[in-house]
């Protein structure tokens, strides 16, 4: 059998898809990201390496890392660990975790979406409008403070709906980290104040640099137990530039000094502001008094029923006090519209179904085709239509990054549905009336077909911008489907009858 | 299906005798839905029941088996009258999976009074929990009502474009409109909370539903073989095929396959439903009014 152009063409296309989506069955475990400046880090360990072996151990999946890494890390003194990646060799010198998350490797390129794989995200809306060089200021900003504070595999972008309102959307995959929430909509404006005169604030331009992961000038002081609640303090150092220091020696010169039985202070206390709330007021030793000290020590607390979690508690308040000092306030306030947190093992199970159903689906539309046509060589080239339709829909899924949620893969099925349709308009039209030409006859159904291709175009092209493009997936996977039927299968698939029929 | 498959002669006079009589069971069934939508209407001041995707609040999906959603339920009402508990059961058992907990409060009120009935803390291993607004949400749902009448209205264009002919676009818009109108009353009955994904459904139902009236006309008026009730009767075979290989692909989702995704369920009843609806609309409603206007322009 001669296969025409078109088949060529189906077939082609198919090929791309399947490199686009590109399955692999490589083991080991991805690194999804390498905090700067680590053991890990300088050890050459970057984010995108797969881990093939720790310590000659073979690794293939989390499970191998997890269980090899735990049984040497944390240890008692600083050991080495020598980790093969697929192209290189990282040598470490420690006695923490690396300081790398790690995944299985994928097994193809498509994404899926939150409500799939699970994870967190987050609808804000600022409080004013903002013009497109606000919204990347305030994206910028954004994306620096969450990774500052250590959250990877953040995607951070602008939407806007029918309405006119513009929104920020982070999306967080994977774990779903509880803290998002501070992270998005607090601003974050953090005020030195003394006797409510501002010192310095949040950001780079006051604080040159913060202490951070450095047992000798931050952590955790002192844990008490107060009416059953634990209660910790943590502390840690900052460096003011040189106007600030001037600024605060300048403030400071004019106060007075109180005389206590624990020392010498200032009679006025250093306030610290967070978003306009007085979070702490620090005592100001009487040395500092007129002096240009760049060296300020931070002090805050953490609470919780018992000591692990007021621990846990109070570190998580320590570092997102550092990620503000570091990263400076939001340009803007913001109000949270919509918060999901999505449980990743739901998602999981939510997935096998999908699959299943389509599965399931394929073999329904196949016995009633059978039923109806029976022959079996057309229930083949119909199914094997419908199934590269699907594919090629994935491939370009791949190809353009989208991630692919429940709505998507439904839009993905209801275009096979259509698909289906217009190949039962195709067979009826060719194999029935055998009276007109096979050029009326073939006309006819392609007329049915555009329509019908125009139709739903023109349905699901508002869901583009409606409800802040949140259902976008749905329109998308649809009209990719249909346009791939319409431009690539279904001309092949007329061929395809055509040599069936003879 | 099968009264159809009579001799081309018999049910010729069979479809002239009754199709007026035919043509008049849609159009009682869509003047009881658009009666049912008027009362739904003035009890609810709204055409749909909206889940808190639309009309704001939190969903909290608790992973876990043993809880008594009835006890959880009567634990939550007192503080959240609005509260509803639904039970998602996995496929191969069918044993509770999960369960879907909402109310229109935000995370911060539900969290710890579900908390403090299950004495366990809600982790992102246990749990989601998704918030919306409720600004955010009822302007979602202004838009997604406004894109669904500019999807109709789209629609609406290029099937006049298409024909070219005011009483056979007509008639194909209208049988549209009877699908949506009928589903919708169909899944309000069923008590149906729909959510930003279901109006999505509603969309692709504007365009997917006028397939087979497309071919209907398309049949009717354009085919120069057979006479006008073989045309019709050549498309509703084709037709049928259509829809129930659609609804064969749609079903196994509602009873063989459990344990979806909610936006998922939803966007497939609806399609369900309304294609079912389709089935009546096409090939009695429109069916009907292009005999008439065969027989008027003597197109036999």
């Amino acid at each position: 059998m001669k296969l025409t152009f078109r088949i060529w063409l189906l077939i082609a296309v198919f090929i791309l898809a399947l490199l686009a989506i590109s399955p692999s069955f490589e083991s080991g475990v991805l690194i999804k990201n390498v905090e700067t400046n680590s053991t890990a880090y300088e050890a050459g360990l970057r984010q995108g390496m797969i881990i093939k072996s720790v310590n000659d151990r073979r690794i293939k999946n989390l499970e191998d890392y997890n269980q090899v890494i735990t049984n040497i890390l944390p240890s008692e003194e600083k050991i080495k660990i020598l980790i093969n990646t697929k192209s290189s060799q990282a040598v470490l010198f420690t006695d923490k975790l690396p300081e790398i998350i790690v995944a299985n490797t994928p097994r193809t390129k498509l994404k899926t979406g939150l409500d799939l794989q699970g994870g967190s995200r987050a609808l804000v809306k600022p409080e004013k409008q903002l013009s497109s060089s606000e919204m990347n200021d305030l994206i910028a900003v954004t994306s620096n403070r969450i990774n500052v504070f250590g959250i990877s595999d953040v995607t951070i972008r602008s939407v806007s709906d029918l309405s006119g309102n513009t929104y920020m959307l982070v999306e967080v995959a994977g774990a779903t980290p509880k803290d998002l929430e501070d992270l998005v909509s607090k601003q974050g404006k953090f005020e030195a104040k003394i006797s409510n005169e501002t010192v310095f604030v949040g950001g780079d331009k006051d604080i040159t640099s913060v202490c951070r992961n450095d047992a000798s000038c931050a952590g955790i002081e002192s844990c008490d137990t107060v009416s059953g609640e634990d209660i910790c303090r943590f502390r840690f150092v900052i460096y003011l530039s040189e106007e600030a220091a001037k600024k605060h020696a300048k403030i400071t010169s004019t106060l007075g000094v109180n005389y206590t039985e624990y020392g010498k202070y200032l009679d006025k206390k250093l306030d610290l502001y967070l978003d306009d709330q007085l979070v702490d007021s620090l005592l100001i030793s009487e040395g500092l008094k007129g002096q240009e000290t760049t060296v300020i020590q931070i002090q805050g607390s953490g609470s919780g029923p018992d000591r692990n979690s007021a621990i846990e508690n109070t570190e998580e308040s320590m570092n997102k006090l550092q990620t503000i000092l570091i990263t400076g306030s939001l340009p803007f306030k913001l109000n949270i519209e919509k918060l999901d947190a999505i449980s990743p093992i739901l998602g999981k199970e939510f997935t096998k179904n999908i699959m299943l159903l389509a599965l399931v689906a394929f073999v329904a539309v196949s016995v009633v085709l059978f039923i109806k046509y029976r022959k079996i060589k057309i229930t083949l080239s119909v199914i094997l239509t419908m199934f590269s339709e699907a594919f090629i829909t994935l491939g370009i899924a791949a190809l353009i990054n989208w991630n692919l949620d429940a709505p998507s893969i439904a839009g993905i099925i209801a275009g096979m549905g259509t698909g289906v349709n217009d190949q039962i308009v195709i067979i009826d039209e060719s194999v029935s009336n055998l009276q007109e030409s096979i050029k009326e006859r073939i006309k006819r159904a392609l007329f049915i077909i555009i329509g019908a291709f125009f139709t739903i175009i023109a349905a699901m092209l508002p869901l583009f911008w409606a409800g802040a493009g949140l259902l976008r997936g749905f329109a998308l996977t649809t009209i990719i489907g249909v346009s791939v039927g319409i431009l690539i299968t279904r001309p092949a698939f007329a061929d395809i009858i055509k040599k069936i029929e003879g | 299906m099968e009264s159809n498959k009579e001799q081309p002669e018999t049910q010729k006079s069979w479809y002239d005798k009754w199709y007026l009589v035919l043509l008049t069971i849609p159009v009682i069934i869509l003047i009881l839905s658009l009666i049912y939508l008027g009362t739904f209407y003035s009890k609810h001041g709204d055409f749909i029941n909206k889940d808190v995707s639309l009309s704001g609040g939190t969903t909290i999906t608790l992973n876990l088996n043993n809880i008594d959603s009835d006890k959880l339920e009567s634990s939550l009402k007192p503080k959240f009258p609005d509260i509803t508990i639904r039970k998602l059961t996995g496929m191969e058992t069918g044993e509770q999976l999960a369960l879907i907990v909402e109310s229109s409060a935000s995370p911060d009120e539900l969290k710890p009074a579900i908390e403090e009935f299950l004495n366990l803390k809600l982790t992102d291993e246990n749990s989601s929990v998704e918030f919306t607004g409720s600004t955010l949400s009822s302007s979602f749902y202004k838009q997604l009502i406004t894109a669904l009448i500019i999807a109709f209205i789209l629609m609406s264009i290029v099937i006049f474009i298409l024909f070219r002919t005011f009483i056979p676009s007509i008639a194909v818009i209208f049988a549209a409109f009877s699908d949506i109108i009928m589903a919708l009353a169909f899944v309000n009955i069923l008590g149906l909370k729909i959510s930003a994904a279901g109006i999505a459904a509603f969309l692709m139902l504007v365009g997917y539903s006028v397939d087979t009236d497309i071919l209907l006309t398309t049949r009717a008026l354009k085919k120069a073989e057979g006479k006008l009730n073989e045309r019709i009767y050549s498309a509703f075979k084709t037709g049928i095929l259509m829809t129930i290989t659609a609804l064969a692909a749609i079903l196994p989702a509602f009873f063989i396959i459990k344990g979806l995704p909610d936006s998922f369920k939803q966007i497939f009843l609806i399609l369900a439903v309304g294609l079912s609806a389709d089935i009546i609309n096409t090939w009695l409603t429109n069916a009907g009014i292009i005999k008439i206007y065969c027989d008027k322009k003597g197109i036999k």
